[in-house]
This record gives C-alpha cells, structure tokens and sequence, in this order.
C-alpha cells in the first residue's frame, strides 16, 4: 500500500475516531457507577484514535512509494456505475420495478462494455427471471 | 443416539435434499469464479431462503457454503488465480502442476482432498462441539464479555497485511454495532433521525453491499479481463493408488491444522491452508518438489482450507462467534430462521445441530463427487463472461435486501456498505476483521453492561472470575504475538514472506 494511502486512511479513522469521542460524551452518562450509552462508543473512539495515530506514524515514516492502490483503471465509470445505482433506488416506488430494472441493468451492462445485443437479452432475462422468482412465486411487492 | 437420527431424518426428506443439491451447485458456481466467493455467495443468496422452512433454508446455504470453497481451487489450479481467498495456497502447488500437463490430476486432488478435510472437520464438530457448549452453559454476561473480547484480539494476529489496518477496520465494525437504541437504555445512538436504524444496521444487507456490490464495483473498475484463457487439455483426474499414498498424510495433517484454525474467531481457510502447506513442506521428504507441482503440498492446501469449514462452525454453533466470514454472514441466516448460535442450541435443539453436520457431510460428497465427474464443465463456467455475474449479483443484491422487510431503506444500507466494501478494497482494509467486530460488538457491550448491573458497578467483580482472567490473559497474549513474531522474524529474513 502507499505511504499516501495509509495516511489518507489514518486520518479518515482519526476523523471517525474524534466523532465517537465528541458525540459520545454527549450521551446521557450512566448511573450508580454504571457505565451509559456513551460508554462504549467513547471506549472505542478513544482506541480507534491512537491505532490511527500509530498507523499515521507508522506511515510517515515507510518512505515514499510503496505499492501502490489497487488501479483504478476507469474512475469515470466508477461514478456513472454509483449514480445509475443511486438513480435507480431513487426512482423506487415512481417508476414501476420491471421497466426501471431493465433500464438499470442495460446501462450497466452497456457500461460494463457489453455489446447492446447481448446487455438487451441479458438484461431482460435478469428482469423477468427476478419478477417471476419474486413477484409472483414468492409474492414479495416489488414496487 | 435419539437426536442424531431425528437430524438425520430432517435432513433425508426430497425436497431438503433440492435445496442441498442446488446449494452445492451455486456454491461451486460462485467459488469457481474469481471475484466471487462463499461469503458473497451466502451472503447474496440468503434473501432467497426467508420463504422456506429453516432445514431447507439451512440445506441451500450450508450446501453453498461446503460447495464455494473446494470450487474455489478450480482457478487456483487452472488459472492462478485463486477462487476464494482460502483457495490461495492450493496455487502454490495446483498451478504448477497444471503447467505440466496434470491438471486433471490437480482438480481432482483438490475433489478428493475436499472431502477429506471436510468429513474431518465434520466429525470434530459432531464429537467436539457437545462438550465444548456444555462448558459454554457455564458462562454467564462476564465470561461472554471475555469470550468476545478475546475473540476481538484475534483481529491483530489474523489480519493479512497491515495489522494496524485490520484492527481498525474491526473497531470501526464495534463502531457500526452502536448504531440503534442503546441495548440497556433504549437510547438512540447514531441513526441520524432515520427510524429504520433505531434496530441498528440491518446486517444481510450490509453483508450483501460490503461482499457483492463492493466486490462488483472494484472489478468494473479494475479492469479485469472479460474471459479466462485455460489449459487446453486437463488429462486424467482420478489420482492414481500411489498419488492417494501420498496424499494421505499431508492431506490428514492439513485436515487437522485445518479444523483448529477454522475454530480460531476470524482465522478462516485462507490462513489454514498457509499454515498446513508449511508445515506439510518441513515434515516432507520431498520438501524440495513444493511449489513445482508437489501433489502433497496441494493436498495438505486444500485439506486445511475444506476442515477450516467445520472448525469455523463449531465455534460459530457452540459459542455464537464466527470462525470466518462465511460464518459470520450464516449466524445472520440463522438468526432470520429462528436459530440462536450458542450453548442452548444444543440443549434445547440438539436434533438440528445433527441436522446441520449431516447436511455438510452430504454436501461434501456433493461436491467431491461434482469435482470429479464435472471437472471439465466447471472449469468451463469459468468462462461465463464477468458482466453478466455482475449484472446478476447487483440485481440480486437489490432484490434480496429489500425482499428482507420489504424495506427500500436496506437496499441503501446495502448501497453504502458497496461503497464501503469498495474504499476498503481500494486501500488495502481487511474486511474480516470489520464483520467480526459488527457481530461481536453487541455481545460484547450488553454482557459487560449486564454484568457490571448484577455486580452492582464493580468492575473487579466482573474480572475477578476464572474464565474471565483466562480471556483476558489470552487477550493480551493475542494483542502481543504480532509484535513477538515481528521480533522473531530477522529483517530481511523471507522466512513466512510466502
């Protein structure tokens, strides 16, 4: 891993570690020596803060470079694939399920690079396969 | 005597058998594949078992279970490319051994070996798991602190790569596990104004998102090549009576070392089958074949990885901690069918522990007998193109969140856990540390909490125990063997760097 990745992923926990310190201690504190509901979230933000202080040590001092992230090959992708997903679940409840699943699957697939004959059909047996297991088998709403 | 037939009679009716059977099939489908694996498969597939009662429910998700991992050597041996990340030894030897024209022949050692490691484990959990949740009924809220306490360690000392980085993710898995009503005082923590969280983070769909779409998302963006290239021949598959000779012993020894990681919290199949692979290589006398093709390496590989099932859910059964991820996910399966993992499991239904061991025996035939009558076809289902499993896991991913409790509000759980799963990829964060921590951190905090209640606040009371002191100790001696080992290994040494 880089030594910029690690840091990044230090101070994201230390972040995250300082919120369950801060708002835990906002929770009401327990009684008759008996720890409250802030207890354990202060306990653990407390540990995740000095694991990602060390982790922020250690990767300061690992010299530059090291391996690097996984590639990302297509961060353009990576978006449109997030927000087709968001799009769909948005669109829960305004568009009825078939339609909406089909078009969310051949986008996908045509993003996946898969040719627009072969996304259709594989998009609308996807579809009719979940409807029918289901919609009508099992008798799940999906709408 | 009484119990073990009424399991094996639930087990027996035609209609469980299906579900076994097309378990075992989806279980060898999604281990054969690179990218997919048995937590993934299990934890995408569960939503389909919520209409059935629990035997068959059980059956499929065991069967995927016991399928998904012996599958998952498949690749490992064709491709080098392993399966499932317990199947990453069985490259070490199975590749090499496919290069020289014996693949068959590795495919099916990898069937046979399966097997083996599996019935292994299988015996110890049906011999060893009674006893072991008969002490567990011993344990009140202080001594199930310890236990989860200790069991939360384990992160450091199982984490691969960094272990800082594994000990965080399973903190900011207790993290997620505040989430919801406070368990003594019904005070909200964390849900943000959103009433779907007042029960906290709906678990199949977190574990559906982290291990399905995440994995999805990271593959669309990786750039993994659409189809695999494989040898063009495998040639003979069953061993021959001297290949069985000399597989026997590494693949007992593998079993063994197998079945008592497995029963390691978070210690799955892929450290197994590191540690039995080693250890078969100093024992050999032909130590020097490892890593070219060594018929014992990838028997004692594949036999470690297989008995880490059994001794995965002998600890998930007895004590309600999982072993490894699959089992993780499972304890949420079980929970969805009414089956609390623990000791009163085997007090109060002891028929369905038998049940459960004699469904894994059955789907470890299933498999072996799959490995090596349909060698070639399922080395075939590796050349399904990846955009269509991708499309199939996503909108099963969805589906199957929300078919739970008809909830949209856990298909964005599912949702963010993808983009989570996705970060954590990306940057080298282990995700069996994380679930560990979601599932232990409840036990955790509302046994030491219910503790400190019937001790009236004194914490020495609580620790001041037998069993409590040994969790503690071991805690301990878990959170410092890291730093040990490190002492022992001399720099520069490449001494475990395999």
């Amino acid at each position: 891993m880089s030594r910029r990745g690690d840091l990044g992923v230090g101070a994201a926990f230390l972040a995250l570690g300082l919120v369950l310190v801060v708002t835990g201690m906002g929770f009401p504190p327990g009684m008759a020596g008996l720890p409250g509901p802030g207890f354990f979230p202060v306990t653990i933000g407390a540990v995740v803060c000095l694991l990602s202080g060390a982790l922020l040590w250690q990767a300061r001092r690992t010299p530059a470079g090291g391996t690097a992230a996984a590639p990302l090959h297509d961060k353009g992708r990576l978006a449109v694939a997030v927000a087709l997903l968001a799009g769909y679940l948005l669109l829960w409840g305004v568009v009825p399920f078939p339609l909406r699943t089909f078009v969310f699957l051949l986008a996908f697939l045509r993003l996946a690079q898969e040719r627009w004959r072969s996304a259709a059909a594989v998009s609308a047996v996807l579809t009719a396969a979940v409807v029918a297991a289901f919609q009508f088998g099992l008798r799940v709403s999906l709408e | 005597m009484e119990s073990f037939a009424a399991g094996l009679q639930a087990v027996l009716q035609w209609d469980v058998l299906l579900f076994l059977a097309t378990g075992v099939l989806l279980g060898a489908v999604f281990g054969a594949l690179p990218g997919l694996t048995a937590t993934m498969g299990v934890a995408v597939l569960t939503p389909l078992t919520f209409w059935v009662s629990a035997e068959k429910g059980l059956a499929m998700l065991l069967g995927i279970y016991c399928g998904a991992i012996p599958a998952g050597g498949i690749p490992a041996i064709l491709l080098n490319i392993p399966g499932t990340p317990a199947s990453i030894a069985a490259t070490w030897d199975g590749y090499p051994m496919a290069k020289a024209g014996r693949a068959g022949l590795a495919l099916g050692i990898n069937a046979a070996t399966a097997l083996m490691g599996q019935w292994i484990s299988f015996a110890f959990l049906a011999l060893a798991a009674f006893p072991i949740a008969a002490f567990g009924l011993r344990f009140g809220p202080a001594e199930y602190f310890g236990l989860a306490l200790f069991g939360i360690s384990l992160m450091a000392g199982v984490s691969s790569g960094n272990v800082l980085k594994g000990m965080l993710a399973g903190m900011f898995g207790l993290a997620l596990s505040t989430v919801g009503l406070d368990p003594m005082t019904a005070w909200p923590r964390y849900t943000l104004g959103v009433s779907e969280l007042l029960d906290g983070v709906s678990f199949i769909p977190f574990m559906i998102g982290l291990f399905g779409l995440g994995e999805v998302l990271g593959q669309m963006t990786e750039g993994g090549g659409p189809r695999a290239a494989l040898p063009p021949a495998l040639g003979r598959i069953l061993p021959r009576w001297s290949e069985w000779k000399r597989m026997l012993r590494p693949g007992v020894l593998g079993s063994g070392v197998g079945t008592l990681v497995g029963a390691i919290p978070a210690a799955g199949g892929d450290i197994a089958s590191v540690i039995a692979w080693e250890q078969a290589r100093r024992l050999s006398r032909r130590g020097q074949e490892f890593t070219k093709g060594s018929v014992e390496g990838l028997a004692a590989a594949t036999g470690a990885c297989n008995a880490a099932i059994g001794g995965a859910m002998t600890t998930m059964l007895t004590l309600g901690i999982p072993g490894d991820a699959p089992s993780a996910v499972l304890i949420g399966a079980l929970l969805i069918h009414g089956i609390q993992p623990g000791p009163l499991l085997f007090r109060d239904h002891a028929g369905l522990v038998y049940t459960i061991v004699v469904t894994m025996a059955l789907a470890a035939v299933g498999i072996a007998v799959l490995g090596l009558v349909a060698a070639r076809p399922l080395a075939r289902a590796l050349r399904i193109p990846r955009p269509w499993l991708w499309a199939g896991i996503v909108l099963m991913g969805i589906v199957g969140s929300y078919a739970l409790n008809n909830s949209v509000a856990d298909v964005w759980v599912m949702f963010a856990a993808g983009l989570l799963g996705l970060l954590c990829r990306r940057f080298a964060v282990p995700l069996g540390p994380l679930v560990l921590g979601l599932i232990l951190g409840p036990i955790m905090e509302a046994n030491l909490r219910r503790a400190l209640i019937l001790s009236r606040g004194d914490w020495g009371a609580v620790l001041d125990r037998p069993i409590v002191m040994f969790f503690l100790a071991a805690t301990v001696a878990s959170l410092l063997w890291p730093l040990i080992r490190k002492g022992r290994v001399a720099p520069g040494s490449a001494a475990g760097s395999k």
